[in-house]
């Protein structure tokens, strides 16, 4: 499955528009996550936890998108646009992972 | 005419101490005044705001006519140097600090900085009350939802199983299908490949969505799992009434469809979602 947030494949042509397809995740409050990446961002050095986080939401995303393209017959997902939006809450930060994309079938 | 640049200089500075000095002089007259007809109010002589108030007004008046310019005021904070210093040290160093001196030295310090003091009022102030209010509804949110969930006398640390067959289900294959079944198109690409098409206008709808606080950690991944499935319906439901908008105009497809979430309502109680994009006719 190529994924690209460009509206063509280099050489190769579309045939077909199969969809629209999309995916969400949140990436959770924790307060004892926030506490370690705020003492993290103090001393300094890079905040592993919450990347790590923000990188297994945006694969359940990814996949979930893909696992509808295929459901859908398409080989390709172009226009793929992702964005991360923070809903705030009350315990500390929750993000929420969106991507949406047009699959194709290209040959 | 480096010369004449030197002395152009030097006469502006003169006239610009010369303005400072006027606004001084007014400002001591109006404190003696206000000092012998005793003008005050529980042994608070108000010529500690006059006087700084007159000297910055007077020197701005004199400083317009004369340079063409506001030189900022500096007499008046001469003056409240003088004053406070007068008042509080010389005259009454007994003088406590209760809310009258500090009220008292807000509005001194007002008349002598006001673009600063504004500023601090106006934006720290106002962002301290603003940060206190919110502080305050998430406490009654916490509280009400402590209430519904019966909990209030007690603080679960562990996270609660969720329980699959009382949780609603969202079925991402089945809702992707259905939004693909519209007979419309929706391309997120800013152009259309190998396809006629007729660009119509843009189009937009929106759709609010209910924001959960998580208040009791416990509660964490129920919440979050309900708050994805209402976003999901969100953008759904979104997405459904864009091509319902591009349909009523003869569209049969949207081109460089954007989807935004944000926050909104006081305190961010909300979400919105909206979708965007250019209606197009697809031949």
């Amino acid at each position: 499955m190529i994924l690209t947030s460009s509206s063509t494949l280099e050489n190769k042509k579309i045939i077909d528009y199969r969809g629209l397809v999309t995916g969400e995740s949140l990436i959770g409050a924790n307060i004892y996550k926030d506490l370690f990446s705020g003492v993290r961002d103090v001393v300094g050095g890079r905040t592993s936890r919450y990347e790590e986080e923000l990188q297994k939401a945006r694969d359940i995303t990814l996949n979930s998108m893909i696992e509808k393209a295929e459901q859908m017959g398409a080989n390709a997902i172009v226009g793929l646009k992702i964005s991360y939006d923070n809903l705030g809450g009350t315990m500390g930060n929750t993000i929420l992972v969106t991507a949406y994309g047009t699959a194709v079938k290209y040959e | 005419m480096k010369s004449t640049f030197k002395n152009r200089n030097f006469k502006y500075n003169g006239r610009a101490i010369l303005c400072v000095a006027i606004g001084t002089g007014i400002g001591l007259l109006v404190y003696i005044i206000f000092l012998i007809l005793h003008i005050d109010i529980y042994g608070w002589n108000l010529g500690l705001i006059f006087a700084p108030l007159s000297a910055g007004y007077v020197e701005t008046i004199v400083a317009n006519r004369l340079l063409g310019e506001n030189i900022g005021a500096i007499s008046a904070f001469i003056l409240f140097i003088d004053t406070t210093f007068y008042s509080f040290i010389l005259k009454n160093p007994t003088l406590g600090f209760n809310i009258i001196t500090a009220g008292s030295i807000i509005i001194i310090l007002q008349a002598a900085f006001p673009t600063l003091v504004n500023y601090i009022l106006l934006v720290v102030v106002g962002g301290f009350l603003a940060s206190f209010f919110k502080t305050i509804k998430e406490y009654e949110n916490k509280i009400k939802n402590m209430i519904k969930n019966q909990q209030i006398f007690k603080w679960e640390t562990k996270d609660v199983e969720i329980d699959a067959d009382a949780m609603p289900v969202y079925d991402e294959l089945e809702s992707n299908h259905l939004i693909n079944s519209l007979n419309f198109y929706f391309i997120t690409s800013p152009e259309m490949f190998d396809r006629k098409h007729k660009i119509i206008r843009q189009f937009h709808s929106e759709v609010i969505v209910e924001k959960d606080n998580i208040v009791l950690q416990a509660e964490r991944e129920k919440t979050e799992y309900l708050q994805l499935i209402r976003i999901k319906d969100g953008k759904d439901e979104c997405l459904v009434k864009l091509a319902s908008k591009v349909k009523q105009h003869g569209g049969n497809g949207i081109m460089d469809l954007t989807l935004n979430y944000s926050l909104i309502g006081f305190g961010g109680d909300n979400i919105q979602i909206t979708a965007m994009g250019t209606g197009i006719y697809i031949e």
